[in-house]
Order: C-alpha cells, then sequence, then structure tokens
C-alpha cells in the first residue's frame, strides 16, 4: 500500500465544505473573539456561536457552574444578547475569521423558531444554522421541543421552509430513543443532526444542603458523559443517512477518532476549550496523524469503519 | 520601534496559554502554601487584581483549571537577577485541586494562562488621600499585590480570617505605607472576634470624612456583600475583587457572573469584566 503524506481532512455537510471536521461546540466558544488570543481560528473546520434567541435573555442566576468527576454541570441559561444586537455587536468578528460560521439559535415557541431561521436566512457571513431543540416549548405546557417526535418533524420541516442555509439539528439526549429523534429530522427534511446536548444533572452540597447550581438542574458535560454520547452516535447513524456530527466529552484526538469511527461524519469539541482553548487544533492534528499511520487517505473513509464482532 | 518590541507592547494586553517553571512550593502555614514559578511572559504583564487559570494536573482530574490572583510579580526587567519573570502565588488548601498543587514539585512544568481580567485601577486622588484596604482569608493576598504600587498613599489595612492560621500578609503590609493594621479573627483567636466587616463597622466612626473615601476590597461574596451595606450611603468608593467558580477565566463560557445594574447585561464575568468591580454596580439578591 502507498503510504499516505496528506490525507484528505475535508468533510460535506449539507451545503459545507469544510477543511476539516473539527468544530467547536456552541456555547463554550463565546462569540469566538475570548479565544483569539490563543490560535489562529482560521484552523477550525468550523466555529459554532453562543446559542441566539430573537430577544436578549439574561441567563440564570448563579452559581451556575460547578466541577463533578470528570464532567462540569452547567446552568448558563442560555444567556445571549438576541437576535438584533448578535448581528450588530458579534457577527463582525466572526467574518474576519476564515472559516465557517454558523449559528446555533433556539426559540420559546415553534413561530420563534421560523422567525429567526428566516432572519438569519440570508445574512452574509453565515454559512449555516444548527437548531438547538433542547428547548421548552411554552404553547404546550413546556414540554421539550425534542423530546417528542412529532412535535419534531413539523417544527424542522417549518423551519426548512424558510431556509437555504445548511440547517443541523442539535438533538437532546434526554430522550427515550434518540434515534427516533433523529429519523424524524431527516424525515423533516434536515441537512444533518448533531448530538448530543448536555445530559441533564445534578448536584447537592451536604454542608448548605443546597443544590450546586442556582437553578438546582443543570447539563452534564466533559469526559464523564463521552460513553453515552459515543452509543448515541452509533445508534443515530445507524438509523439516518444524513451526516451526523458527534460531541460529548472529546479531550483529545483519540475520542474524536472513536466518535468517527461510530458514524459521525464531524464533531464537535465543547467542554474541552475551556480548559485547554488549543485542543481543536491537536484534535485537527491527531486525526492526521492517525490517519497517516493508518494509511487510511481520507477522514471520509474512517466515518463509520467501526468493526463488529 | 522594531516589531519584536511592538510585540511584547502588544502581549501586555493578550492573555498567553504557556508554561511556567515551579521554583518552589512550600508549605507557609497549616492550611496555605506559597508557590514559585518562573514565567517571565506573565510575569511581565500581570497587573495588580489580574488572575491567571492554572492546570493542576496532566490528566483531566480535576478537570477545570483553577484561578489564582497573584501575590508578587517581578518583571524580567528586574535588578535582581533571582527575581527576574517570577511569580508568587499563595493559596489555601480547600479541595481537590489545591490538594493536589501541593504535590507540584521543583522543576515542573505548570501550564497557566494568564494575565485575566481587569485588575485594581489606581484612586484618582492626591497621594495624600489616605486608603481603606479590607481583605478576608486568601482576598488579602490580592490587596498586597496592589498594596504595592499605591505608592504614597498612607494605608488603613483590615485583615480577616477564620482563624489566626488564616490571616496573611501582615509582615507584607509592615513594610509599606501602612498606617494601622486593624486584626479580625472569627474565632476570636487572634484580635477581634467576628468578622472583619464587623471589625470595620466598630472603626468606621473613627476615620474622618478625608480618610474615608476610597476603600479597595476582596474576600467571598457574603463578605464583599456586608461591606457594601456598610458603606452604601457614603459617597464613599469601593473598587471590590470578586471570587466565583469559573469554568474557563476568559469569558467564554458565562460560569462565573454576578448581577450588576448594568441594564443590557446584568449578568457580568467575573473573569472577563471583572474581577473587580465598583461595590455599588452590584446588584445583591
Amino acid at each position: 500500500m502507498n503510504s499516505i503524506r496528506n490525507p484528505d481532512l475535508s468533510v460535506t455537510i449539507g451545503k459545507i465544505q469544510l477543511k476539516n471536521p473539527v468544530m467547536v461546540a456552541s456555547g463554550t466558544f463565546g462569540f469566538g473573539e475570548e479565544y483569539d488570543d490563543f490560535f489562529d481560528l482560521h484552523q477550525l473546520g468550523a466555529i459554532l456561536s453562543k446559542g441566539i434567541s430573537l430577544k436578549p435573555m439574561m441567563g440564570n442566576p448563579p452559581p451556575r457552574i460547578f466541577e463533578t468527576e470528570g464532567g462540569i454541570l452547567n446552568s448558563i441559561g442560555l444567556q445571549n444578547p438576541g437576535f438584533q444586537n448578535f448581528i450588530n455587536n458579534k457577527l463582525p468578528y466572526y467574518k474576519k475569521i476564515k472559516t465557517h460560521l454558523i449559528i446555533n439559535f433556539f426559540g420559546h415557541t415553534q413561530r420563534e423558531y421560523i422567525d429567526l431561521a428566516r432572519r438569519f436566512d440570508g445574512v452574509p457571513g453565515i454559512s449555516g444554522l444548527e437548531m438547538n431543540i433542547s428547548c421548552p416549548n411554552v404553547k404546550r405546557g413546556g414540554i421539550v421541543f425534542g423530546s417528542d417526535p412529532k412535535m419534531v418533524y413539523k417544527l424542522v420541516r417549518e423551519v426548512r421552509k424558510v431556509t437555504k442555509l445548511t440547517l443541523i439539528i442539535k438533538l437532546s439526549p434526554n430522550v427515550t430513543d434518540i434515534a427516533l429523534i433523529a429519523k424524524s429530522v431527516e424525515e423533516g427534511g434536515a441537512d444533518a443532526v448533531s448530538l448530543i446536548n448536555t445530559i441533564k444533572a445534578m448536584a447537592v452540597n451536604i454542608h448548605s444542603r443546597k443544590p450546586e447550581l442556582g437553578n438546582m438542574i443543570g447539563g452534564l458535560s466533559g469526559p464523564a458523559i463521552k460513553p453515552i454520547a459515543l452509543r448515541m452516535v452509533w445508534e443515530v447513524s445507524q438509523r439516518v443517512k444524513i451526516p451526523v456530527i458527534g460531541m460529548g466529552g472529546i479531550m483529545k484526538a483519540e475520542d474524536a477518532i472513536e466518535f468517527i469511527l461510530v458514524g459521525a461524519s464531524a464533531i464537535q469539541i465543547g467542554t474541552a476549550n475551556l480548559i485547554n482553548p488549543r485542543t481543536g487544533v491537536d484534535v485537527i492534528n491527531g486525526i492526521k496523524k492517525y490517519l497517516i499511520q493508518n494509511k487510511i487517505e481520507s477522514v471520509q473513509k474512517l466515518t463509520g469503519l467501526f468493526k463488529t464482532y | 520601534m522594531t516589531l519584536s518590541s511592538w510585540l511584547k507592547i502588544l502581549r501586555i494586553y493578550m492573555a498567553l496559554q504557556t508554561d511556567g517553571i515551579v521554583l518552589k512550593n512550600e508549605r507557609i502555614k497549616p492550611l496555605y502554601f506559597l508557590l514559585t514559578i518562573y514565567c517571565p511572559p506573565i510575569a511581565d504583564g500581570i497587573k495588580a487584581g489580574q488572575f491567571i487559570m492554572l492546570k493542576v494536573s496532566e490528566n483531566f482530574s480535576p478537570l477545570l483549571r483553577r484561578p489564582f490572583s497573584v501575590y508578587k510579580s517581578y518583571p524580567s526587567s528586574h535588578p535582581e537577577k533571582k527575581k527576574r519573570g517570577v511569580l508568587f502565588i499563595l493559596y489555601r488548601i480547600v479541595g481537590k485541586g489545591t490538594q493536589k498543587m501541593t504535590e507540584f514539585k521543583k522543576g515542573q512544568k505548570v501550564n497557566m494562562i494568564g494575565p485575566l481580567g481587569n485588575g485594581f485601577s489606581l484612586p484618582p486622588l492626591p497621594s495624600s488621600t489616605p486608603i481603606i484596604l479590607i481583605g478576608g482569608g486568601i482576598g488579602v493576598v490580592s490587596l498586597y499585590s496592589l498594596a504595592e504600587i499605591l505608592g504614597s498613599h498612607y494605608l488603613y489595612v483590615f485583615i480577616g480570617g477564620r482563624t489566626k492560621d488564616d490571616l496573611l500578609c501582615e509582615e507584607d503590609f509592615k513594610k509599606l505605607n501602612t498606617l494601622k493594621i486593624f486584626i479580625a479573627t472569627e474565632d476570636g483567636s487572634l484580635g477581634y472576634k467576628g468578622t472583619v466587616i464587623d471589625l470595620f463597622l466598630t472603626q468606621k466612626k473613627s476615620f474622618k470624612r478625608s480618610q474615608f473615601q476610597y476603600i479597595y476590597s476582596c474576600g467571598p461574596v457574603g463578605m464583599l456583600k456586608e461591606l457594601a451595606k456598610a458603606v452604601k450611603s457614603k459617597g464613599v468608593v469601593c473598587q471590590a475583587s470578586f471570587e466565583a467558580r469559573m469554568g474557563c477565566g476568559f469569558g467564554a463560557c458565562w460560569g462565573c457572573v454576578v448581577k450588576t445594574n448594568d441594564l443590557n447585561t446584568p449578568y457580568q464575568r467575573v473573569c472577563k469584566e471583572g474581577p473587580v468591580f465598583n461595590l455599588k454596580n452590584i446588584l445583591w439578591e
């Protein structure tokens, strides 16, 4: 076999051609500018924005973050400046970076989701949308959009109608059958799914007898959740034909490779960004090295290259 | 100017992720260690009240970096060769992270991000104006780094701790322009029995108006809340440095917020907009 010197790292998600499969996850990468001191962000395959809503959101009361064994529990509460302030004050920085910007967004009603998707459609400098469906539907008694296959199908179908941008749906792990939800997403016409969002969790302080988070319940991320995320990415990959973007506790290249092996076309780095801001670049280099050592000519060939007994 | 000198100026305003080398890590009190690190890039840029995020372990246990304010730092241009590029961090063993740090050995590399946050700004007052410093627990350390640059201002220093073994920097302050040091311990093992704010309240009336204009404070949130009440009605300015659990330390995660009177963004980041805030801008719930 010929030796591989320069493996092809490019991947395609919907209409987006990424130079490599490594993205940085929403909520862990601020508005990009916070990382500007640490490395050239154009090296990344794509950058996900912090989650954006129609109106500004002030977020949850502190404490908002708590470290658990191998994980972080957070309840930031989707604090963000809202659509218009984002466009005016945050987008100009992102536009300077020569990589894809994917906007993470969410709504409180179906109408808000559609309205936001329509507003982002056609804004220069935006390559795609990642829709967070882990939010409660205020019109349906607070049931989380992403937990009901029918509601997911309808939401995706309606949002699909108003945007030509690549549409990625970010799945919640807090469901009985995540592959069933992914199937609804595919039928609704989305270009890809990304998973997993954080796992609902809590922590208690036995001295104060209070919860460690101001909001009581938060989302768990970090290496502690990787095995769960990996299982879910595997299950979803078996059920849908659209690309799967894997995430959940990826700290190093080996973790990313595991996700790709079980079926992910691309991956996102989340919690690790907070600890080592340059994790994304380390993971890109590590994947490249793995492909060279294993004589695999492209990362696309690595996707699903998982053996079963 | 050469490119490298421009870069050096630029670097002062940038946070760096870099390795430092442990020179010393010694216990100075039952629960306190003094860590000496050689790290010129950070030592050159860091200002009083700014902090660093230190990676405690090579693996991910504990997972997050830990924030530390700097006790003393000497730039690489310092006249004493031995001090050049050296940072001193004083830490209390409070949990898994700081426990692990006690194992740091001479010569070991430690990864740091810094300088981070907005430090203290100097008082816009004539140098004849005395300054009041109020510190609780490990917060005293950050006030000491400020006191070193307060020049000819006279200082009234309030130091508080749980016990006499939690009182820090008393000897250091004595070497500066300190008029008086007030000591409080919660268990009464030394000085006034009670919190440092209780002590401050007993002394407040004895200050003349001219002596009661500018306060710097650092300590637990509960202490700062009590201080805010104590100075509420007065025209006194109080710069307070906040402690908070942090995710990243450089503004990305929004985990370390405090509530302020800012109408657009009530929850501001301790790591980015802070850690030093004007106390009158904080909303207490």
